[in-house]
């Protein structure tokens, strides 16, 4: 092998080194001195093509993945249902009121809700969430609630979980865990996005408030309305 | 329970192979939005055509080659806007090598003409050979070599290239 084809062979394929090429390279200076450098360019191409991954990238092609196969509580069922609510919410915004502290049972307004997919999301998908421990981006965090009108108080609640929301239609919306001394709350966000008049649903023992707010609303899922009320008023 | 299996083996392929191909997606698009959506449209059709795949140890090269289609598919629908200013501060990954140097070499990636980057991005993350290259790509693994070698002296000739101007120093 001589220098032009060790040097064609190095810049085509430098992982793949062959006989001809190691031995060339012990009898060529100037060829074991390319060798060197090409491995250093070889690190800091690979490094740059290393972009940082979103986290749950995984979790959220698997979630989409069940979404596709037909099961009675699968999160397909549950993203079409928001989307459905989502999507009829716009259609009869102000059509129907509720009372503020008047609470309705999951039976009177159907599983396409969106409190109701909310709340069957959250018992069947958010322990398994939980355990992965991952954790989204603050910054995209901080502009939804900016866009809701909503803030965290640092010193009142603190964040167990965030990621993508992948009942929210296009992927846009919140899931947030949160943790307070009233108790642990689920908060979905659903930026730019109508959900309807303000509602509160009860739903195999959890309670969800369903509220407009700013553009778009939120989804507030506990174990009580109590419980939602209080964190309800630290986010105002 | 065959059923069951295969949804497992799918799980795997899909915790195993999402982060690479996502990188392999950003770089095709450098929309991180997109390079997602390409990553979920690429696993449901693999889960489509799962009975196509015959051999396990081909699931990798198949993943890249739906990816690389999908991606094709979206071209013809639209052409699509590529915002450079969204990336570089959202997407370094300070963890390895200097950050400066990786910015320096993502410019330089991004400026290469489209075929010369993919095949080097088939062989920098997929870690596919010349002959693999060549058979997602449907041409000659000599055409494969010869895009290797100039995306590699077009790399270390571009200005403001740290590496380059090192090597080219000495």
């Amino acid at each position: 092998m001589n220098c032009f084809e060790f040097r064609r062979k190095m810049l085509a394929s430098p992982g793949e080194r062959i006989r001809e090429q190691e031995q060339h390279v012990r009898a060529c200076a100037a060829c074991e001195r390319l060798a060197k450098e090409m491995e250093s360019f070889e690190d800091s191409i690979h490094d740059a093509v290393l972009v940082a991954v979103p986290d749950g990238l995984a979790a959220r092609v698997l979630l989409r993945h069940k979404v596709r196969q037909p099961a009675p509580f699968g999160v397909w069922a549950l993203a079409a249902s928001l989307v459905l609510a989502l999507g009829l919410a716009l259609q009869f915004h102000g059509g129907f009121y509720e009372e503020e502290n008047q609470t309705a049972p999951a039976i009177a307004r159907g599983e396409h809700h969106a409190a109701v997919a909310a709340i069957s999301y959250v018992l069947d998908y958010e322990p398994q969430l939980l355990e992965e421990n991952r954790t989204g981006d603050p910054e995209e965090m901080r502009q939804a609630l900016g866009q809701l009108g909503l803030k965290l108080p640092a010193d009142a609640i603190a964040v167990r979980y965030l990621g993508k929301c992948p009942v929210v239609p296009d992927g846009t919306g919140e899931h947030i865990v949160l943790r307070t001394a009233a108790g642990q709350a689920t908060l979905i966000l659903v930026p730019r996005r109508p959900v309807g008049s303000r509602e509160v649903i009860t739903h195999r023992d959890r309670t969800a408030i369903v509220s407009p707010a700013r553009a778009g609303g939120y989804i507030l899922i506990s174990d009580s309305q109590k419980t939602i009320r209080h964190i309800e008023k630290m986010l105002m | 329970m065959l059923f069951d299996s295969e949804k497992s083996k799918f799980e795997t392929l899909v915790k195993a192979y999402s982060p690479e191909l996502y990188r392999y997606a950003y770089w095709q698009c450098r929309d991180r939005f997109l390079a997602e959506d390409l990553v979920q449209e690429t696993f449901t059709r693999a889960w489509q055509a799962w009975d196509k795949l015959r051999d396990d140890k081909a699931a990798k090269s198949w993943l890249y080659t739906i990816l690389r289609h999908e991606h094709a598919r979206l071209f013809e629908r639209k052409r699509v806007e590529i915002d450079d200013g969204q990336e570089l501060d959202d997407i370094v990954d300070t963890a390895s090598s200097s950050a400066y140097d990786q910015i320096e070499m993502r410019d330089a990636l991004k400026a290469l003409s489209e075929s010369y980057r993919e095949p080097l991005l088939l062989q920098v993350l997929g870690g596919f050979s010349c002959a693999e290259i060549a058979s997602m790509m449907a041409i000659s693994e000599g055409a494969v070599m010869t895009r290797l070698t100039r995306a590699r002296l077009a790399l270390r000739k571009m200005p403001g290239l740290n590496a380059g101007r090192r090597m080219k120093a000495r």
